[in-house]
């Protein structure tokens, strides 16, 4: 074993591991120091110093506070307001609660914002369905006087066609009396139309529409159309006529009605 | 019965107001709190005064102790090192102790005199010097391992560093004091010759 090899060993124990260098790990270390003079010397003032820092503290352990310490600190024990755990799981406890009322806080804002956006989205279907509501009464309200008018112009009809009965043939009569049976049921459907008609603000239906399947949008537009196409009859003519036109969110018309 | 109680339980008991367990607590743990102050200090009245702040930093911050980090002996140590280094501030001039290598022996102040109460060796005076003449770093370890007989660990944790840390703080402290005791008192230590030269 070398010097700094010694060295390394020794080095690393406590003065106390020094002076019990007995052991035969340590033979190496105790070979060592009985052949190098100066190693035996570094090894003797350690554990020179060893047994003077050990006496040192054995001199010093029966050294203690006196008992005026002892005193002083029962007696700021008996001062203090002891129940230190209890007042700890009362900080505790109001800790998880502060806690869990965040919690249920922020749980109550949730719930409020989503109550708010459900009551503004209901208001708002509701206020469209009153709306669409709103539109048809006034409608119908307009419209009721003019369906008489439209009955008394199918009794005119009928009179009519009775009326001019007697100037035909009698070999005519079945047939007349069949077309007079036609007429009174156009007449009743021109009533009937004539109603819808004076119902819808002088527009007149167009296509049979169940009002439950036909609430959609509607859209009023205003053009020419040849005359022909309104009357069904004369389609040589070039003339036409204004009319406003409802047409369906489904691009279909509903009703129309001849502005001049 | 409170004698068979681990430290830890006689603090438990204590911080649930049992005078007792506190008494039992203090009596078994105020001697090495107190030494430990009086070796770093080399004063009787920061000893006490360290002690005391230590119990009482205990009764009202108690419930911070983690038995997992740790004894609650090296705990106290730790506690009691930070009120000794206050103290030592507080008095600088009345106590210096944070002395280098070459410091004089006669700057040191102490009220505590090994010679008169204690050991009468003279040895044990020049060592006493020289431990309190040591940097604090190196104080601390030599305190704690070689005259409280604290483990490497017990003094890593009080200290807050690592074990190695410890082992070769330990071990550069004694060749200081090695150095001192050889400059203070030669013949006592029968120290003549430098090992570290010898390359045989």
């Amino acid at each position: 074993m070398t010097c700094e090899e010694f060295m390394d060993a020794a080095g690393g124990l406590t003065p106390s591991q020094l002076l019990r260098m007995r052991s035969a790990e340590d033979q190496p270390l105790v070979a060592h120091v009985g052949e190098c003079g100066a190693c035996r010397e570094w090894l003797e003032s350690h554990r020179v110093l060893g047994n003077a820092l050990h006496a040192l503290s054995a001199s010093t352990a029966p050294l203690e506070a006196s008992p005026k310490v002892e005193q002083m600190l029962l007696q700021a024990f008996r001062k203090q307001e002891f129940a230190p755990r209890a007042v700890e799981l009362t900080q505790k406890a109001a800790k998880s609660l502060w806690t869990l009322s965040r919690f249920f806080e922020a749980g109550a804002y949730a719930a409020v914002a989503a109550a708010l956006v459900v009551g503004v989205f209901l208001g708002a279907r509701i206020l469209r369905d009153q709306q669409n509501k709103t539109n048809r009464a006034p409608l119908q309200a307009v419209n009721a006087p003019q369906s008489n008018k439209a009955a008394a112009a199918a009794q005119n009809s009928e009179a009519r066609t009775t009326a001019q009965a007697p100037q035909v043939a009698t070999k005519a009569a079945t047939s007349i009396a069949s077309s007079a049976v036609a007429a009174r049921k156009q007449s009743a459907q021109a009533a009937a139309s004539q109603a819808n008609s004076a119902e819808n603000g002088g527009f007149v239906a167009l296509m049979l529409c169940d009002p439950l399947i036909c609430s959609g949008d509607e859209q009023v537009i205003r053009m020419e159309l040849p005359a022909s196409a309104v009357t069904g009859v004369d389609s040589s003519t070039t003339q036409t006529v204004l009319a406003d036109v409802v047409i369906g969110d489904d691009g279909l018309i509903r009703r129309m009605r001849i502005v001049n | 019965m409170l004698a068979e109680q681990t430290d830890e339980q006689l603090l438990k008991m204590a911080l649930d107001g049992d005078e007792e367990a506190f008494t039992a607590l203090y009596r078994r743990r105020h001697g090495p709190i107190f030494r430990f102050a009086l070796h770093m200090s080399g004063s009787l009245q920061v000893a006490e005064e360290v002690t005391q702040d230590v119990f009482l930093f205990l009764l009202q911050r108690g419930g911070d102790f983690d038995p997992e980090r740790g004894a609650l002996g090296a705990y106290l140590f730790g506690v009691a090192r930070n009120y000794v280094r206050r103290a030592m501030e507080k008095s600088y001039t009345e106590a210096t102790t944070t002395c280098t290598a070459e410091d004089d022996d006669s700057r040191l102040v102490t009220d505590f005199d090994p010679v008169r109460d204690i050991a009468n060796s003279q040895l044990s005076v020049a060592v006493w010097k020289a431990v309190l003449s040591l940097p604090e770093h190196y104080r601390e370890v030599v305190v704690l391992c070689d005259l409280q007989e604290q483990t490497y660990a017990d003094a890593a944790q009080a200290l807050g560093c690592a074990i190695g840390t410890i082992r070769s703080r330990l071990h550069r402290a004694h060749d200081i004091l090695m150095k001192k005791l050889k400059n203070t008192a030669p013949s006592l230590i029968g120290f003549t010759g430098d090992a570290a030269r010898c390359l045989s």
